[in-house]
């Protein structure tokens, strides 16, 4: 229920990472699910490191800002290079997150059907980090699950919260039928570039503000 | 006998189009309608603002009857468009000045929905708005004493002015376009000759940015990080670093975006390769029933449209199939400046330069209509406050 009733929260805290990043994606429902399934894979095996941490670290981890602002700086920091790399690899098929082929400089003005195939890697990097993005309604969670009596308990219930919010990942699957243009794919790549920058200011201010104020 | 006059060769087009007489005729609805709407400001006391409302009223109806009787519509419409970006923000701080004493506004009075709204925040509230039922603007939604422009005034205008003229918006009533037009006139040559065809999809990049994570952060992001225009209009009041960031980047976006480049391109830089609102509007050329196109048979292909266009919306491409990009904001400086009368207005749904002139007309009434009730008031109200400060008995 909790994941249910937060999930448009959960919604708006990931989907700056993951509408840019699924409108690059090929124009096939197919590749839809299979990417977002795997990125919400990679996010629940966020979920249950976050909760097997948090259950052992006790409930003081969930509650101390410090803990929190370093670890959010930390994701978000991350987040800016896993969008930035997403953004500068795609069309040149370069870095580990889509697939080679054997004549791999392909071009974005290239007509639609030639993008090429995404690799897992992008993913499950991206999945894994909004997973540990501690947005509000996750730290709820956290709080909950620290105060569990055992590790499968407060796994279980980060588990079923996970999929209270991951239904509200669903609408992202309609972007598959969305016609992809070589402007289209241009506008994703760019509004990756500057929400890798979004992160990177926020995340980075985080960390320096923590680094200068503790 | 009208048919005759609208099909005339280009060599008759410039400088007398139609005779006087006829000019006059076709301006009288103009003018009457300007008339009307500045009624209410000769029933108000004040005699500054009497003044400023007889200038408006002159002024539209003048530029109008110009392009009655030149058939230019960039030209004359290029006035009115610099006066009003340079006049809105000396109205608009003065009237910020005389009710808080400054153009920054402080946390307090925006949280308590002070904030006059403005239409660049309209494409950030829908996603809030569709899934949370939250306005994420500081404002009022309906009218009050201290802030009449409410949120539902300003989106109830913006969409009825919108269905009307499409993305002629931004080149009639935007007050802040105005600006970067009139830097971009200053120059008789462009400095900078070649732009990358790919930045005019910036805006459309901005656009997806600010929508996401708008909803996301629940507040408007392009007002607080990225209006260029908050340095001649309000501003966040400066008491931490993060405020202190927000007011270098608006000055250096305004710098850069609305002074600097224009200068050297030639063009509306802002509006082309940044505005996010006007690729939003872009989506409404779609729906709208005036658009520009090329006749065929008379285009010789000599780019001087392509060059002319303030916001590169043609393309080579788009030129040999006789149409404008979505990013077209009809300013009408491709039709002025084609010689061989190949650019056109055109009506939908009617045949390529059949009645150019009167697809010309219908629209002009339209926009013209509205340029003199949204933008003509602010001019009279600016033009009122610059008297004011003049040293008269």
């Amino acid at each position: 229920m909790l994941g249910l009733a937060t999930g448009p929260i959960c919604l708006a805290s990931c989907g700056p990472v993951v509408l840019p990043w699924m409108l690059v994606q090929p124009q096939r429902v197919r590749s839809h699910v299979r990417q977002l399934s795997i990125f919400l894979g990679a996010r629940l095996a966020g979920y249950l490191a976050f909760a097997a941490v948090i259950w052992l670290a006790g409930i003081a981890l969930a509650r101390s800002g410090t803990a929190r602002s370093w670890i959010m700086g930390g994701v978000q920091v991350l987040l800016a290079v896993g969008l930035l790399i997403y953004a500068a690899a795609w069309p040149h098929a370069r870095c580990g997150f889509v697939r080679r082929r054997k004549n791999d400089l392909v071009q974005i003005d290239a007509a639609s059907t030639a993008t090429p195939k995404p690799r897992p890697t992008g993913a499950i990097a991206l999945g894994f980090l909004t997973g540990i993005n501690l947005c509000p309604p996750f730290l709820v969670a956290g709080v909950r699950a620290a105060q569990l009596p055992t590790l499968a308990a407060a796994l279980m219930f980060f588990a079923v919260f996970f999929v209270g919010t991951a239904v509200w990942f669903m609408p992202f699957l309609s972007l598959g039928v969305v016609r992809r243009t070589p402007s289209f794919l241009t506008v994703a790549r760019m509004a990756a570039v500057l929400l890798a920058c979004w992160y990177g200011f926020t995340g980075g201010s985080l960390l320096i503000e923590k680094a200068i104020y503790g | 006998m009208a048919s005759r006059v609208l099909t005339r060769p280009p060599a008759l087009r410039s400088p007398a189009f139609r005779s006087i007489g006829r000019s006059v005729l076709l301006t009288l609805p103009m003018a009457l309608w300007a008339l009307l709407m500045f009624t209410p400001s000769f029933r108000q006391p004040g005699r500054n603002l009497h003044i400023g409302a007889l200038l408006v009223i002159l002024f539209m109806t003048a530029l109008f009857f110009l392009m009655m009787r030149t058939g230019k519509t960039y030209r004359w419409r290029r006035y009115f468009f610099v006066a009003l970006g340079l006049l809105f923000p000396v109205g608009f701080i003065a009237s910020l000045v005389a009710v808080r004493g400054t153009m920054s506004i402080p946390i307090e009075r925006m949280v308590s929905g002070d904030t006059p709204f403005c239409y660049m925040v309209i494409p950030m509230l829908i996603l809030p708005a569709a899934v949370t039922r939250t306005i994420i603007f500081p404002g009022s939604i309906l009218p009050t004493a201290s802030n009449p422009h409410s949120i539902a005034i300003m989106i109830g205008l913006w969409l009825a002015l919108t269905l009307v003229v499409g993305k002629a918006w931004c080149s009639y009533v935007c007050f802040f376009g105005g600006i970067e037009e009139g830097f971009a006139a200053l120059p008789k040559r462009m400095k900078i000759r070649k732009l990358d065809p790919r930045l005019r999809l910036v805006p459309w990049a901005i656009l997806l940015f600010v929508v996401v994570l708008s909803a996301a952060l629940f507040e408007p992001v392009y007002c607080m990080w990225l209006c260029p225009f908050k340095t001649v209009t309000e501003y966040p009041a400066v008491h931490s670093v993060t405020t202190a960031i927000q007011m270098g980047i608006f000055i250096t976006l305004f710098a850069g975006l609305v002074v600097v480049l224009p200068y050297l391109t030639k063009k509306r830089t802002q509006c082309a390769f940044f505005c996010p609102f006007g690729a939003f509007q872009s989506l409404f050329n779609k729906i709208n029933l005036f658009e520009i196109r090329f006749d065929r048979e008379k285009c010789v292909d000599c780019t001087l449209c392509q060059t002319s266009c303030p916001t590169m919306a043609l393309s080579a491409e788009s030129i040999r199939e006789g149409k404008t990009l979505l990013n077209c904001m009809k300013c009408g400086a491709c039709v002025d400046s084609c010689k061989k009368s190949a650019a056109v207005w055109h009506l939908k749904g009617t045949k390529v330069a059949l009645k150019p002139e009167r697809a010309r007309l219908l629209f002009l009434y339209g926009a013209w209509a509205m340029a003199t009730m949204f933008g003509g008031s602010i001019l009279a109200n600016s033009i009122s406050t610059i008297i004011g400060f003049l040293p008269l008995r």
